[in-house]
């Protein structure tokens, strides 16, 4: 079953950015273009390309799929997403463009004269990047999946062939381009389906917002079960059955299910009427403990310590934006500390825009698809979304403008993500030119696209949120402490950065391998930022009050170059002498 | 001449010191000061990024108070949830649109003071290059 709409979608998509990196091959001539695009990138554009870029497979699917399975609680993942670009304006925007490194291992060193930060923090840039690169690989894998009818695993090496090979061929210069394009292409991809289907479906009843209530089917509904399903029932329903259920096999028959644990063989037909609860499959079901109208978010299968959990992805997902590796590449774009605090303030209208629609369509899917609650995975519910609401021709139309704007998100934000992690490892760990970039990316581009063969049991959400919480609790306090604090010395930097990211990603680990299920041990390992970046902050604060003696040289120019307004500089430089003593 | 905005930061004419390099250059405190990373240089760059932390501690600490204390306030208020907005739960119409214009506003109001403040500072250490601009 070939969905050759969105086949072709996906396909232009691609292509597109091929094409756009292939020519930056010609433009990239210096290591330097190949790492940053020069710095001649107007607010609009630049503001767009970092949006483009950070808009990610949890913005785009995530996201609906976590507040449709989880709740309302989930939209703290879009406020923290768009709120970290206020607190990175607040705080880091201007200081540390004016700063002038490229990467945070470049500001380690630049700040702290440092070669022992500089590895630390590098070993970070790739924990952060091929964990970010994760969620994304299995975007890819679970969009392609329906549109093509092939395996998980298809998606996940297409993605991670296409992208290595590209950075490998075009490095930034492209990208910045492609990036820019592909903001506004997610901002139609997700915000025309959700507006068309409102406007198709009505708002009507909102009978499946109101609080307390598991959802019912509106009118009668007929699911057809792909593969076999255990689901869960709220309440007892009268289903009509052609073929497996509960083990027995039954032809075109009327049951009567009681609430609980149901199985549907793969193949079954089951019919149920208006009013009948629907049923969810296990990933879809919340804790006992809360309901849908919650604002809170949950850990572990109990649901327990709401209030834990939440603060742990909003201060996760506040502090995080800054600590990503792909993302403070992209202030070097800006010409100047003004321009950059311009463009975080439009960065932060254009996430703004976007957000508005992942809660439409989780909406619409509660409200007017509910049958998407037996879907095996919350992520792939947005995908699915539009051909159920609207049959046709037009649904599935819709639907391949979905998965071609999903596949941009993977594109766009892997590629950013791979040049990072591409450029690190070149750079620190092999110091090589441009050749060794090239293979770098492949070699990154490898790990990444094998590590993402067996996390598709985890939300996309869920993944994100985690890369957030490593960034936040080592890279933030580095760079807000390091931007304002003159009594930072190297040995607190590295103590912080190494004890706050190695705590957090213990806990993900932790998490991963099922280490704490229920209970506080769930809201703590699981939602770790809530500890892990106070700790951060403390122990870089007391080892450098500890450690005094080793105040980087240059304190006072260092904060001079991060916070003298430009006007002064160039000032300077026409007068002929440098703004410094040497 | 110096504009309104100064509020009296016009560079004053100070004793000038032998041994000091700066003094002898400039007898203004000024941009030579900040070059030349003097006393007077030190103390001003201090006073610029004092300036800048508090502006944006203070935006911070806005933001901060309305995101932080929502959980709070809707676990204290459990009834708030039933609250109904033209059909749609409170928390759906606050966290899913509400709450982004907050944002924008705060940002907004951050870009426009901190630029004042530089172009203050540029008046207080630099008034013959910016005139010279202008």
């Amino acid at each position: 079953m070939l969905n050759v709409p969105a086949v072709a979608a996906i396909a232009a998509v691609t292509l597109l950015t091929v094409a756009v990196g292939a020519r930056g091959v010609r433009i990239a001539r210096t290591p330097d273009d190949f790492l940053v695009a020069a710095r001649e990138v107007p607010p609009g554009l630049n503001a767009a390309a970092i949006s483009g870029e950070y808009l990610s497979a949890a913005s785009f699917l995530g996201i609906a799929g976590l507040i449709v399975s989880q709740g309302l609680g989930a939209l703290w993942y879009s406020v923290g997403y768009t709120a970290g670009y206020l607190v990175l304006l607040l705080l880091v925007a201007a200081p540390l463009r004016r700063f002038g490194a490229y990467t945070i291992p470049d500001f380690a060193e630049g700040r702290f004269a440092s070669r022992g930060l500089r590895r630390a923090t590098t070993a970070l840039v790739l924990v952060i990047g091929w964990f970010y690169l994760l969620p994304q690989m299995k975007g890819a894998g679970i969009t392609l999946q329906p549109v093509l009818g092939t395996p998980y695993w298809v998606g996940v090496v297409a993605l991670g062939v296409v992208v290595s090979a590209n950075i490998a061929m075009g490095g930034m210069k492209g990208v910045t381009f492609v990036q820019c394009f592909q903001y506004w292409l997610k901002l139609c991809a997700i915000g025309i389906p959700a507006l068309v289907l409102l406007a198709a479906t009505g708002h009507g009843s909102a009978r499946n917002l109101s609080p307390d209530l598991q959802p019912v089917f509106t009118h009668r509904t007929t699911l057809h079960v792909q593969t076999s399903t255990e689901f869960k029932l709220a309440g007892p329903a009268t289903v009509r059955v052609t073929g497996t259920l509960d083990r027995a096999r039954l032809a075109d028959q009327t049951v009567h299910l009681p609430a609980g644990l149901h199985t549907a063989g793969t193949g079954a037909v089951l019919t149920f009427g208006s009013g009948s609860p629907v049923p969810a499959s296990l990933t879809m079901v919340q804790p006992s403990s809360t309901t849908w109208d919650s604002p809170f978010l949950t850990a572990g299968t109990d649901g327990t310590h709401p209030l834990l959990a939440t603060y742990g992805v909003i201060i996760a997902t506040l502090f995080g934006a800054i600590g990503l590796p792909h993302i403070l590449v992209r202030f070097y774009t800006n010409p100047d500390g003004g321009a950059a605090r311009r463009t975080t303030l439009i960065v932060v209208m254009l996430l703004s825009t976007f957000y508005l629609f992942p809660a439409v369509l989780a909406v619409l899917t509660r409200l007017r698809a509910p049958e998407l609650y037996l879907s095996k995975d919350p992520d792939s519910v947005v995908l699915a979304l539009p051909s159920l609401l609207m049959p046709g021709r037009p649904g599935e139309l819709l639907g391949a403008l979905v998965a071609a704007g999903a596949f941009a998100a993977f594109l766009s934000t892997s590629s950013g993500l791979l040049v990072s992690v591409a450029g690190a490892l070149s750079h620190d760990v092999m110091r090589g030119g441009v050749g060794t970039f090239r293979l770098c990316a492949i070699i990154a581009g490898t790990i990444a696209t094998v590590a993402a063969l067996p996390v598709n049991r985890f939300s996309l959400g869920l993944l994100v949120g985690w890369a957030f919480a490593i960034a936040a609790s080592s890279f933030w306090p580095l760079i807000v402490l390091g931007i304002w604090w003159r009594r930072l010395t190297w040995v607190g930097a590295t103590a912080g950065v190494l004890v706050g990211g190695g705590a957090c990603c213990c806990a993900i680990v932790a998490t991963m391998l099922g280490a704490a299920t229920r209970s506080w041990g769930a809201a703590l390992l699981g939602q770790p930022a809530v500890w892990t970046v106070p700790l951060a902050f403390s122990v870089m604060i007391v080892t450098s009050l500890l450690t005094q003696g080793s105040i980087p040289p240059h304190v006072e120019h260092m904060m001079l170059r991060m916070h003298l307004p430009e006007g002064l500089i160039r000032r300077t430089y026409r007068a002929g002498r440098p703004y410094t003593r040497a | 001449m110096t504009s309104p905005a100064d509020n009296g930061a016009r560079p004053r004419k100070v004793v000038v010191w032998q041994h000091d390099q700066a003094r002898l250059q400039h007898d203004v405190i000024g941009l030579g000061d900040v070059q030349s990373d003097t006393v007077y240089g030190r103390l001003l760059v201090r006073s610029l990024t004092r300036a800048q932390l508090g502006l944006s501690l203070m935006c911070l600490s806005i933001a901060l108070a309305v995101i932080a204390s929502l959980p709070v306030i809707m676990a204290l208020l459990p009834r708030a949830r039933t609250v109904m907005v033209v059909g749609l739960p409170l928390t759906l119409v606050i966290l899913g649109a509400g709450i982004f214009p907050m944002l924008m506003a705060v940002g907004w109001f951050y870009n426009r003071q901190a630029s004042q403040l530089e172009a203050r500072f540029i008046d207080l250490v630099d008034p013959v290059g910016r005139r010279l601009d202008a």
